[in-house]
């Protein structure tokens, strides 16, 4: 039981099992209210088991490494998939962190799920899709072969689908679904390329170690490792939500918060992140590839910051600070090659495991003042809530200065840890050091901005005069201590956590630095990993930055809304407002023309049918053309006979007096 | 063991045509007969399946017996196996002959037309298919038929059995005769119980568009008959031989080519193109591949539900099957010649294309034929390949797609039983309506869209890579596995789409056919579509229960497929041969192809087993 594989099967089939039982509970009316009893079971039974799990893999001495014996899925060839999982520091940290979020998340939708008494219409299928969720986040984490991977990955995919989409009869919610699903296959186009260009230069191997070990030993030429590595990124590029393909996350609000709490802020948009840190051994070869990881995001995390600051949506703009805050994840990464991977990648894995405690309280937050406001989520119709929701302000301000990252709270630490990272790759001298001088600053302008609209938010939210939408009715309140309760908790690790397992123990850093893929990749590198140490000159410029957005925020919001924009920087606040017109881009340049193909191919279709009958009306022409000789005269057939024994005897006479 | 089992692989083929006599007589009773009897049939299938898969088994533990490095099939339990011996021993032969045109001894190769039947690794799971598909044809037509019953299952009947003994025959003529035999019933399926007001106009189109096909495919068998005579100057109609005269008809012109005098082999390559040409011609139109598709729009559109289910998920596999056992071992050059580059091509016009198409219907009836385009444009890219992971995939994707695809179809059969139309702009927020349907719907779709877990995922998968294989002309750039790859795209695309219309979005639904409100799926739907969605759950967990039995005769199409690429390349051994047996190591690798070559070199390649091959690259290092 306590062999580390044999818990991280167990976790799996938890989850697994309560799926199931939830789904079979949607048949037995009685047991229908107790519906979120078996994921809250299964996910802290999980959380305990990947704990201790997390303490095996600590004391497992110097290669703590389990993989399971492959058990073949499907294999031709010299294609073989099997069911494999790894257990390591890097996926036993994510396993953790999984579990122990979604049980509060369950917990606080066993409340937010609920109006009163009555429970909503898809209590089950809700807390079913869940589980299966949670399941195929933690399958996603510990698989140890990129087919299985995939399948994981999908998997993640279908359950964000059907949760999005959890009010179907909400023609957004519909399309938002749809729009989630498909936006992040286009990312997993390039990442299905990729697995199979990797599996073609890396000996057949899919599974994750050895193709690994045999692509160090003899590595493809760098073009097509280039190509394979900037596919795989396609795939992380969709699910995390990255710039070009950012835009499904913000309509993913459509679904309960709860949902993205876990789903759109937690866990599964940081699998694109997961993916390039598991992957470092094969990033850590192509410093090209990397680059485009930190441009791209670089790219996001300003763009998404600066729409961010616009927005009237709460959660939407909780949204944007999610796209914006994994690319800074990305940026991290990006800086593998140019910095010790092992720094580069824990940087990028701190800030995930911070963000997703700060993350998740935020969300959770505003589901309760969603919950209270009757399902009104737009900041210009309430405002001062701090009196009526005294504990869900608290909270959702010690989300809000983590997430601003000010000094001693979780999100300051990790977000410095990934400055540093640019500073040493814009300090050494290789040619990518321009490069990551520049997005250190465009990283540290968003770092201002983050402050800026977290706290535009939060003053909207909760300071200034009272006022509630009539949609609240007389009972706007604070919310069930269900509800309150996964607050406080997140709260706390929305402060702690940061200084607990970063500058007062190094204890994330050290664990996950003993990852033997990542021991891989810096063998490749071969860059020194930087001594831990208080990079003062960092901290002071970026506590300065928090601060002077907090502040900023606070004069221009401190009384609380309605929002009064000044006339110099309307135009710029209405571009940040329409989200600078990306949606319209892509339907114009791609929703647009390939439904246009549709419609063309339903036209062309017609034609090559008309083509098909004109072919075949041939017979019937040429039928048609001889059929006036077959007229029945007597006298016409003679006549005929005549003529032709006549042409034929000349012929014969003409040939033989020749 | 083998008696028995040749006497219930005859039953398979004769039980349907003997309910499709019988089941007139019953009346209104009909559908209960057709039920009963397709369950029955459903058992002898399953009995076939278990034996075959021991007797696989078998044959995987030992080599394949060549003569001068020649593959070919061997059909397990024919009916009529002379035997060596004991009957109860198996030569893969048989001594019922049909039609014969000399005084050769019927036991004996000659011009004899045979009741050759048998079954192997590439059939048996269609077979099993053509066994269960009936079930839902059946039970979708239960309310959807009231007019002659019948009748009409009795055409159902004869329709199971053409395609069945198409799969099942090795005899080429005996093939044939099977495969215009699906022509007739159909056409008057389509015709006489179709649904829509163009029925008779579609079954027309349909009938000739295919039959104009399949004159061109015996032209081209015929063609291989004649210029691939026995040893002994005879003509042959039985396919195991055909197949291992064309090797060696190619192999001895190659071995003179090596001899510095290429004439032989340039001849022969043309002589390739032109039965390639011919044959692929009815298989192009039966699957169909763009741009060959204009019959099949209307034909799935028209045709009673029951009948579309079959057309789907048996009918096309008829054409694709008809690649995978002849074209490549009859044609092997040119289909590599110009399998990829030609077919392969317009396959993959067709995968966008007919997604493209799909997008645009406004009919989900519509938009599953169209779909049915794109994915079947999938599987001959995968066939062409002609490699283990192409080949494998292809023929897994065969029963996937049979299985998903009707299983679509069935979906259809809840909207027209209870609205009597498939418009789906007529529909909305289905899912609170019908909670019951709509899960299983979504099961479905999402197999459709080849998620994995479920079944389309795993033979996808496996066909991209082999299009990764980089021996094959004009896959150098990958080209036709990025287009494969957008293809999955589009199909999820207008899927969801079509999701998002029906099922979600607020409550909307066309008055229904009965004075009632429409009700969720009844036991009799239930057991239909659940049925279908736990086969696609157990095809997409555990694909290695069909894939290992096929594994010894894939690896007799590999073998033919690298020594063709040889032959094209015009270079010996370029390319490694795949091991045929990958469990045992002692079994040798054919390496000497050209004339000369030992027949097998007992023990010679005893290290050439499963690690070496591994190892060796498809070719491109």
């Amino acid at each position: 039981m306590y062999d580390p594989l044999g818990l991280a099967f167990t976790i799996l089939g938890l989850l697994l099992g309560a799926t199931v039982l939830t789904a079979l509970l949607s048949g037995t009316v009685v047991l229908k209210r107790a519906a979120h009893w078996p994921l809250i079971i299964a996910c802290g039974t999980s959380a305990v088991l990947a704990i201790l799990l997390l303490l095996q893999v600590w004391k497992a001495g110097t290669v703590p490494r389990f993989v399971s014996d492959p058990i073949t899925w499907f294999a031709a060839g010299k294609l073989t998939a099997s069911v494999s999982l790894v257990v390591d520091p890097l996926s036993s940290i994510m396993l953790a962190m999984i579990t122990f979020i979604a049980t509060w998340i369950a917990i606080f939708s066993s409340g937010y799920m609920r109006e009163g008494h009555r429970i909503d219409r898809g209590y089950v299928r809700y807390f079913a899709v869940m589980g299966l969720f949670v399941f195929s986040m933690c399958g996603l984490v510990l698989a140890n072969n990129f087919l299985l991977l995939m399948g994981f990955w999908e998997g993640v995919g279908l359950c964000s689908y059907l949760l999005i989409g959890y009010y179907y009869d909400k023609p957004s919610a519909a399309a938002a679904a749809r729009k989630a699903f498909l936006v992040t296959r286009l990312g997993d186009i390039g990442f299905l390329l990729g697995i199979f260009l990797l599996w073609k230069v890396g000996g057949w191997n899919t599974d994750l170690t050895a193709l690994f070990d045999h692509i160090q030993k003899s590595p493809p030429d760098p073009t097509t490792l280039t190509t394979a590595c900037l596919l795989l990124f396609c795939g992380a590029v969709g699910k995390s939500a990255q710039f070009p393909l950012y835009v499904w996350l913000p309509d993913a609000m459509e679904g309960p918060t709860p949902v993205s709490a876990l789903i759109h802020a937690a866990t599964m948009v940081t699998a694109g992140v997961y993916l390039i840190a598991r992957c470092a051994p094969l990033f850590a070869l192509v410093p090209d590839a990397q680059l485009v990881v930190a441009w791209i995001g670089g790219i996001t995390a300003a763009l998404a910051a600066f729409i961010a600051v616009a927005q009237t949506d709460l959660k939407r703009v909780l949204a944007y600070s999610t796209v914006s805050q994994l690319g800074y994840m990305f940026i991290a990464l990006g800086t593998m090659g140019a910095v010790s991977p092992l720094f580069a990648v824990t940087a990028a894995m701190f800030h995930l495991f911070t963000h997703a405690f700060f993350k998740a309280l935020l969300f959770l937050a505003s589901g309760s003042v969603m919950h209270a406001m009757g399902n009104v989520i737009d900041m210009r119709r309430f405002g001062g809530l701090r009196r009526v929701m005294p504990v869900t302000h608290l909270t959702f301000l010690c989300g809000a200065l983590a997430l601003a990252g000010v000094p001693v709270l979780s999100g300051f630490w990790s977000k410095d840890m990934i400055l540093e990272a640019l500073q040493f790759g814009s300090a050494g001298a290789h040619a990518n050091a321009g490069s990551f001088y520049a997005l250190l600053l465009i990283a540290l302008a968003t770092a201002g901005l983050t402050a800026f609209y977290t706290f535009r938010a939060y003053f909207l939210t909760f300071w200034g005069e009272t006022r509630v939408p009539e949609e609240a009715g007389h009972h706007a309140h604070e919310s069930p201590s269900s509800m309150v309760f996964p607050l406080l908790v997140l709260a706390v690790g929305a402060i702690g956590v940061g200084v607990v397992a970063g500058p007062a123990t190094h204890w994330f850093g050290d664990f996950l630095a003993r990852t033997p893929s990542l021991r891989q990749a810096a063998t490749i590198v071969g860059v020194a990993e930087p001594a831990p140490h208080f990079n003062w000159g960092i901290a002071g410029v970026s506590t300065l930055l928090a601060l002077g957005g907090v502040g900023l925020a606070g004069l221009a919001y401190g009384n609380g809304g309605p929002e009064r924009v000044p006339v110099a920087i309307e135009p710029v606040f209405t571009l940040s407002r329409n989200k600078l017109y990306v949606d319209e881009v892509y339907s114009a340049l791609l929703v647009r023309p390939i439904e246009w193909l549709g419609a063309m191919a339903r036209v062309f279709d017609q034609f090559l049918d008309a083509l098909a009958r004109l072919i075949s009306a041939v017979p019937g022409f040429l039928g048609g053309l001889i059929r006036p000789i077959q007229n029945g005269l007597v006298q016409f057939y003679a006549l005929a006979m005549a003529l032709g024994l006549a042409v034929f005897l000349s012929f014969v006479v003409f040939l033989i007096s020749r | 063991m083998y008696q028995t089992f040749r006497f219930v692989l005859l039953l398979v083929v004769l039980l349907p045509l003997a309910s499709a006599v019988v089941v007139p007589l019953f009346g209104r009773a009909a559908r209960r007969f057709a039920f009963l009897s397709a369950l029955l049939h459903v058992g002898l299938t399953a009995a076939v399946v278990v034996a075959t898969i021991l007797a696989l088994d078998v044959r995987s533990q030992s080599s394949n017996p060549r003569e001068m490095g020649v593959v070919k099939f061997e059909p397990e339990y024919v009916p009529g196996d002379p035997g060596a011996g004991s009957t109860d021993t198996s030569t893969h032969r048989t001594r019922w002959t049909l039609l014969s045109l000399s005084d050769t001894p019927t036991d004996k190769p000659g011009p004899h037309v045979q009741f050759f039947i048998g079954v192997d690794g590439l059939n048996l799971w269609l077979i099993a298919l053509c066994s269960l598909m009936m079930i839902p044809a059946i039970l979708v037509s239960w309310e959807a038929v009231t007019d002659r019953p019948g009748t009409f299952y009795a055409w159902l009947f004869l329709l199971q059995t053409g395609a069945i003994g198409a799969f099942l025959s090795f005899d080429v003529i005996l093939f044939y005769v099977f495969f215009e035999l699906t022509l007739i019933p159909a056409f008057f399926l389509i015709g006489r119980w179709g649904t829509g007001s163009g029925r008779r106009d579609a079954a027309r189109k349909f009938f000739l568009y295919t039959l104009a096909g399949s004159l061109l495919t015996l032209v081209g068998v015929i063609g291989v008959v004649l210029t691939n005579p026995l040893d002994d100057g005879q003509i042959t109609f039985s396919l195991p031989n055909l197949m291992g005269q064309v090797q060696k008809g190619l192999q001895k012109a190659f071995t003179e080519h090596l001899a510095g005098k290429p004439e032989a082999l340039i001849a022969k390559h043309t002589e390739q193109f032109w039965l390639f040409a011919a044959i692929m011609a009815g298989f192009m139109v039966k699957v169909p591949v763009w741009p060959f598709h204009t019959w099949l729009p209307a034909a799935y559109n028209e045709a009673p539900l029951g009948v579309t289910i079959l057309l789907s998920s048996l009918l096309a596999k008829l054409g694709t099957f008809g690649i995978l056992r002849f074209v490549l071992t009859l044609t092997p050059d040119a289909a590599i010649s110009y399998g990829l580059p030609v077919v392969g091509t317009l396959a993959g016009i067709g995968i966008v294309y007919g997604a493209l198409c799909a997008f645009g219907q406004r009919d989900i009836k519509l938009l599953i034929a169209y779909s049915s385009l794109s994915h079947l444009g999938f599987l001959v890219l995968g066939l062409f390949a002609f490699n283990t992971e192409g080949l494998s995939g292809a023929t897994l994707h065969m029963v996937n797609h049979g299985v998903a695809t009707g299983a679509m179809f069935a979906l259809l059969a809840f909207f027209l039983d209870r609205y009597r139309t498939t418009d789906m702009r007529q529909f909305g927020g289905l899912i609170g309506r019908f909670p019951r349907f709509a899960f299983l719907s979504f099961v479905l779709c999402m197999a459709s869209i080849g998620l994995p877990g479920l079944n389309n995922f795993v033979s996808e998968m496996l066909m991209l890579a082999g299009l990764f294989d980089a021996r094959n002309p004009g896959v150098h750039r990958l080209g036709l596995a990025v287009v494969a790859v957008v293809g999955i795209l589009l199909g999820a695309w207008y899927t969801l789409t079509m999701l998002q219309k029906v099922y979600f979005n607020p409550l909307r639904e066309p008055p229904t056919t009965g004075p009632e409100l429409a009700h969720d799926a009844n036991h009799r739907e239930v057991f239909v579509l659940g049925g279908l969605a736990t086969i696609c759950l157990l095809l997409g967990l555990f694909p290695q229960v069909v894939l290992a039995p096929m594994k010894a005769d894939v690896a007799v199409l590999t073998v033919i497929g690298s020594g063709a690429r040889d032959r094209v390349e015009g270079v010996p051994h370029k390319y490694d041969y795949p091991p045929i047996n990958t469990v045992d190591p002692n079994v040798p690798v054919p390496k000497g192809m050209p004339a000369g070559g030992q027949p097998g070199g007992k023990g010679g390649g005893g290290g050439k087993g499963k690690g070496k091959g591994k190892g060796k690259g498809l070719g491109d290092e």
